[in-house]
């Protein structure tokens, strides 16, 4: 037998089974028991937050067009806009991003986070997991992160994208994969998720009467599954499935219409608001992570009018009315918000292009939410936020801890991956205490 | 994580250990021409020893058995407390100087009891790691002998540790709760032979089934086998531990049919642990299980239907023969070789057309695999690839290049000698990530441990891993020196625009209307040179390609130092080349290999049957590296045909290969399976031929034959991403967005309802009946219902309920598609058993 062990006698994840000739380990049967219990990890450090949002602004957000702006620096740097002031004094944000400006209670800002990836793929793959990548392992993200680490209702999806993420569980396994909507809702009309939502004409009346036929078309296997782990596996997930289907939880949560008026209207009808309604929706039914995705922001060409007419605008609405409804909703202490990009842009603008490029060794990432003090900006760019103010600045793998720590994870605490390789969920990052004080 | 200190003659320990390790499980040792030495704990029991103890021989083991050099104590990268010791003690050198020098020495020769690695490890209250031994205890006197002799080094530099040997080899216990003693034997260079027993480290691979305390006391706990590893110096041995499971052993063993040798070998096995096996398979079974194992697809309703009729006795064998003729086994095995090879088209992004590339290195192996030319060759052709050889110009290869991309009577690409692209991977640009990669996909071997500290259950060390590298230090891809000018002057006179990928896209184009285009190349960097980045650099620090536990390989006249490896891993005694490939094929039809998981071959992870897998490697070097042969031989046994069945002895046997285990079928097949349970009819016979928009075959992914619906269930259901180092980033695992896709996606909505699927069908059949005032007959629709999903007839039981919920769903078509629903649902057909 060949059940095998590594550097410090930790089974190899397939090893999830029943080791032959001998209950050993934690099967996955036990695993789900475990899991539907809700079974708190003893590892888990004080914390309020349950849920997260992450918002992915794909491409890359100018730091010194949004977050992070600098009006005193030199024409070349500080662009075409403005700043204004905030709801929290000394706080200044672009001055198209006025409903965030009212909100700036709500969240924290941490500038100056540097790193030196400037490829989309790589800059991501750091951004979403907290570990610079490296070419022999797949870091997992966030979402799987939080997945694994959180117990979630039975009768919900643990990971949801709205559409999509680069999030990958890589090592921690096809478990821990996000469900993809593959679609963005549409103001005040029914969503329809993957898998999810009983659509064309299917009803709850079909759904039982079907679970009916297959539970007894399953009885000629049933005599196997004492013997099989895997078998056993199969039949709770099919129940759980069944359950999220069934449930008017699960189908209610993925509806924003059935969002009252006065709650819905502060979303328009962009991709981006209407994710971010979901979400709250998401969130206030049990769904532990979900990620928005917000596209658009690899800005080389033409920067300024992109920026002003679309991008600005859509973030400043949609983000505002996220924070303003998770916490009218009372969501906002127990649901850490993490909005960032892969990188920032070069404050000096390319003249030829009117456009800025990667660069990302002076981004800002915008925190809010799970106990993070909000008002506050954490950290700092230089005059013409092209580095750090001191020093090396915050690492992604700083602003990856603290997100963790926000929601009782310890990011130091180590997983194996398939190979039997101890890794922790953040290699490397330090907790910004500042936020949580 | 560099190590900041030398490894330096420490690494001569090594080279001589491993030589002598086995990687397959030695049996008994020889002979003992010497007396042994006797062990550390008798010669330090009395108070008063005078002994003096050996640095390498006694004080370091006796460190790494008390857990000093682990990786949480001292062993960390960071060290412990300002103290650092080489992760799991390999390197004799350092060690030494870390105990004593610098400012902090964890000696004192004057004071011995007041030395910090006497002090500490006694005192539990003064020590991080807590107390380690009693001041009055062998251990104890043993390090401070040694610091009273004055802490010398390793004494004789060039005598090396030859063979560990456990013994017994094998512990047979008859019942729970018996126990015996291991007793380790260490033979050294000089003659010498020393009894280790206490100064061994123990690890049991199944601490529910066997324990193992510090000396070396196996206790069974339960019924099953397992191995006992110990570990000393750079050594790795083990033991195995058998428990029957029931009384049913020796005499009392009932008679089983061993038809095949692999019977024979699976059944000795068996008889020790008195397990009885199952029954065999009845042929339904056999047919359903060996058409998705094999080929990858299930049968058609007609060939079950004809399979069971047949009459002939040798049946299954002819089907096994007609089955691996079919496109579906090519199809089947060369995405097999291809996920291990890793053809994933993220490699070529921004160098070289993607899916062009990974579609030609697919069709590559598929030409080989239905040609059946013998794995070593066909290994021997990716592994010696370059993109032209010497004789030809740049301009000959990017010609050459080119008409393989042309629309227009393309060049054939699979007629090529060799496939270079394997060296183009995005992944394996640098000498380090191609010795993982290569360990990994043709020796089965994970050597990255090796990269920053010695192999925590294998033999290797960094200095195996430096010269392991060393064999990949010349190939290169991109443009050599004396060619950029022209590749340079091509581009320019292209003069395309955009990124890079919207350029190669661009010159793809050119070469598919039968334009020249410039192409990166496979080659090799002249002698006395090597790739650093991309570009040739001058090799001054160079070590010596050496392959894994032999001697350095002399350049070969070619200059082409993969020759050498690829002659290496032909050999008949390469221990790992053929059993890896083996042990993958095997897994495939067992859910479980021999040695498991199959990649990770090393010396505390032995075969769960040795002379199985002997049998095998020796039998396929024999045959030529015949994959076919394989196949059958494996297929053609008795214990691949068993039955779900369990009986009291064998229900909990997953590993010993004694009845049948049902395994979630991986992603391209169960894509497939939907595919061809609600396809229309005159489909069906087509799906079994052609592999063209199969997802086993070259298309990977494309569910359902669409592009772009691919992704989101190729993730949930674990297809492999082909660009990871290991064989887990295929997983067969279980998950809850499988069971939520299956049950509502529109994906498998879509397939049920299609336009081109049975449903349908039956519908138009049923709308022509009602027309004629004719009846479909509603009873054989259920029986075929049966036979797309679950390759069977239904049971009576089965039949009446589903024949039943026709009638009462009001409409057919409704009762039928929940009906087709249900059935793709059920765990029967999820999984193949």
């Amino acid at each position: 037998m060949t059940t095998h062990r590594y550097c410090d006698g930790i089974r190899r994840r397939d090893a999830l089974r029943v080791g032959a000739l001998g209950a050993t380990g934690l099967s996955l049967a036990d695993y789900l028991l475990l899991q539907e219990a809700g079974a708190a990890d003893p590892t888990r450090v004080g914390s309020t937050a349950r849920s997260a949002v992450f918002i992915n602004l794909a491409g890359g957000p100018s730091h010194i067009d949004s977050l992070d702006p600098k009006p005193e620096a030199p024409v070349e740097y500080r662009g075409e806009f403005s700043a204004i002031n905030t709801s929290v004094p000394g706080m200044e944000l672009c001055e198209h991003l006025p409903k965030l400006a009212q909100c700036a209670d709500k969240f924290a800002l941490v500038r100056g986070v540097s790193h030196t990836l400037t490829e989309h793929q790589m800059g991501t793959k750091y951004l979403n997991t907290g570990n610079r990548p490296i070419p022999s392992l797949e870091f997992p993200g966030y979402g799987s992160v939080v997945s694994r680490e959180l117990p979630s209702p039975p009768d919900l999806p643990p990971f949801v994208a709205i559409p999509k993420t680069p999030q990958v569980a890589g090592v921690l396994g096809v478990e821990y994969a996000p469900l993809n909507t593959q679609a963005t809702p549409r103001a005040g009309q029914p969503f329809t998720v993957r898998g999810i939502a009983l659509g064309r004409g299917l009803t709850i009346e079909t759904i039982e009467r079907r679970h009916g036929l297959l539970n007894d078309l399953e009885a000629s296997f049933q005599s196997y599954e004492e013997n099989s782990d895997l078998l056993r596996g199969l039949d709770r997930f099919s129940q759980r499935a069944h359950d999220i289907l069934s449930s008017a939880r699960s189908s209610q949560a993925f509806d924003i219409s059935r969002e009252p008026d006065s709650i819905a209207r502060r979303f328009p009808d962009t991709p981006v608001a209407q994710s971010c309604l979901l979400a709250t929706r998401l969130v206030e039914a049990g769904v532990r992570f979900v990620s928005v995705d917000h596209g658009g922001w690899d800005t080389h060409d033409h920067i300024f009018p992109q920026m002003k007419d679309e991008l600005l605008p859509e973030l400043d609405t949609a983000l505002t009315g996220l924070l303003t409804t998770l916490d009218e909703k009372g969501l906002l202490d127990t649901t850490t918000v993490f909005v960032t990009g892969e990188f920032g842009r070069t404050p000096r603008i390319s003249r030829d292009r009117a456009g800025r490029d990667h660069y990302p060794r002076a981004m800002c990432v915008l925190m809010a939410g799970g106990g993070i003090r909000g008002g506050q900006v954490i950290g700092a760019s230089d005059a013409r936020a092209e580095a750090p103010a001191s020093g090396d600045g915050f690492s992604p793998d700083d602003v990856a801890a603290s997100f963790y720590h926000s929601l009782g994870i310890n990011a130091t605490k180590e997983f194996h991956t398939p190979t039997g390789r101890p890794v922790s969920f953040v290699r490397y990052g330090n907790v910004i205490d500042e936020l949580f004080s | 994580m560099q190590h900041g200190y030398s490894i330096g003659r420490a690494l001569h320990c090594f080279q001589v250990a491993s030589v002598a390790s086995v990687l397959v499980m030695s049996s008994s040792s020889a002979t003992f021409a010497v007396e042994p030495m006797p062990p550390a704990d008798q010669r330090f029991e009395a108070d008063d020893v005078n002994d003096t103890p050996e640095f390498r021989r006694h004080v370091l083991p006796l460190l790494g058995r008390l857990g000093c050099n682990g990786r949480s104590c001292h062993g960390s990268f960071q060290g412990q407390g300002g103290f650092r010791l080489s992760l799991f003690g390999y390197d004799f050198d350092a060690d030494h100087a870390a105990l004593t020098t610098g400012s902090e020495p964890r000696v004192d020769v004057e004071h011995p009891d007041d030395s910090l690695v006497f002090y500490k490890p006694t005192h539990g209250d003064e020590h991080g790691g807590g107390q380690r031994m009693e001041i009055d205890s062998w251990q104890a006197r043993l390090i401070r002998n040694w610091i009273r002799s004055g802490a010398q080094g390793t004494e004789d530099e060039a005598c090396q540790l030859t063979s560990l040997d456990v013994t017994p080899p094998t512990i047979q216990f008859s019942a729970t709760g018996q126990q015996r003693s291991l007793r380790v034997l260490a033979r050294w260079s000089d003659g010498s032979v020393e009894d280790v027993t206490p100064l061994c480290r123990y690890q049991t691979n199944d601490e529910s089934l066997v324990e193992v305390d510090a000396d070396g006391v196996v206790t069974s706990k339960d019924r099953g086998d397992t191995h006992i590893v110990a570990f000393y110096d750079h050594a790795v041995s083990v033991a195995q531990v058998l428990t029957p499971v029931s009384d049913q052993v020796g005499e009392k063993y009932p008679d089983i049919e061993t038809p095949t040798r692999i019977d024979e070998l699976i059944v000795a096995k068996l008889r020790r642990l008195g397990i009885v096996p199952a029954p065999l398979c009845t042929d339904t079974e056999f047919l359903r299980r060996i058409s998705l194992d094999m080929t990858g697809t299930l049968p058609t309703p007609q060939e079950v239907k004809a399979f069971v009729a047949g009459t002939l006795p040798d049946k299954r064998l002819r089907k096994i023969d007609e089955l691996l003729e079919r496109p579906t086994y090519t199809a089947r095995w060369a995405t097999k070789l291809c996920e291990i090879t890793g053809n994933s088209p993220r490699h070529f992004e921004d160098n070289a057309p993607p899916a062009e590339y990974a579609r030609n290195w697919y069709e590559w192996i598929a030409r080989r695999v239905r040609e059946n030319v013998p794995y070593d060759k066909l290994v021997a052709g990716i592994v010696l690839g370059r993109s032209r050889e010497s004789s030809e110009s740049y301009e000959d290869y990017v010609t050459q290049e080119s008409a393989y991309y042309r629309t227009d009577s393309p060049d054939d690409f699979t007629a090529r000698e060799t496939m270079p692209y394997y060296w183009a991977k995005r992944t394996s640009r640098m000498p380090e990530e191609r010795a993982l990669n290569f360990s990994y996909a043709f020796l089965g071997v994970r050597i990255e441990c090796a990269q920053c500290h010695k192999h925590p259950f294998d033999r290797w060390t960094q200095d195996d891993f430096r010269h392991f590298t060393a064999f990949f230090e010349p190939i290169g891809y991109g443009v050599p020196l004396d060619d950029r000018k022209t590749y340079q002057a091509m581009l320019d006179e292209l003069g395309d625009r955009g990124n890079q990928s919207q350029r190669v896209r661009a010159r793809l184009e050119r070469a598919q209307r039968g334009e020249i285009v410039p192409w990166l190349e496979v080659f090799l960097a002249p002698p006395g040179t090597r790739i650093e980045k991309g570009r040739e650099a001058k090799a001054s620090d160079s070590v010596a390609p050496r392959v894994l536990g032999g001697k350095d390989i002399d350049q070969d006249a070619s200059g082409d130092p993969r020759q050498a490896l690829v002659d290496w891993m032909r050999q008949k005694d390469n221990p790992w080349f053929a059993r890896v490939f083996i042990n993958r094929v095997w897994k495939e039809y067992f859910g479980v290999g021999i040695i498991d998981p199959p990649d990770d071959m090393n010396q505390a992870n032995p075969p769960g049957n040795a002379p199985l897998l002997d049998y095998l490697a020796e039998q396929f070097v024999d045959h030529g590296f015949d994959m076919k042969w394989l196949h059958r031989e494996i297929v053609s046994s008795r214990a691949y045909q068993r039955s779900l069945e369990a009986n009291e002895t064998n229900r909990l046997d997953e590993q010993n290969f004694s009845r049948a285990v049902a395994r979630r079928l991986p992603a391209e097949i169960l894509f497939d399976a939907i595919q061809q349970a609600t396809a229309e009819s005159r489909e069906l016979p087509r799906l079994v031929v052609d592999v063209s928009n199969r997802a086993i075959g070259p298309q990977g992914g494309a569910f359902l034959g669409r592009r772009n619906h691919n992704d989101y269930a190729s993730t949930v259901f674990g297809r492999s991403s082909r660009d990871a180092n290991c064989d887990c980033s295929a997983s067969t695992d279980p998950n809850l967005l499988q069971a939520i896709f299956m049950k509502n996606d529109r994906e498998v909505v879509e397939a049920l309802e299609r336009q081109s699927g049975w449903l349908n069908e039956v519908r138009g059949a049923l709308k022509r009946a009602s027309r004629q005032n004719s009846v479909v007959d509603h009873e054989a629709l259920v029986r075929t219902a049966f036979l797309r999903t679950l390759s069977r007839q239904p049971t009576e039981s089965e039949f009446d309920r589903s024949t039943q919920h026709l009638k009462r769903a009001g409409d057919t078509m409704e009762g039928l598609h929940d009906l087709l629903w249900a059935l793709l649902n059920t765990r029967e057909f999820l999984t193949n058993h």
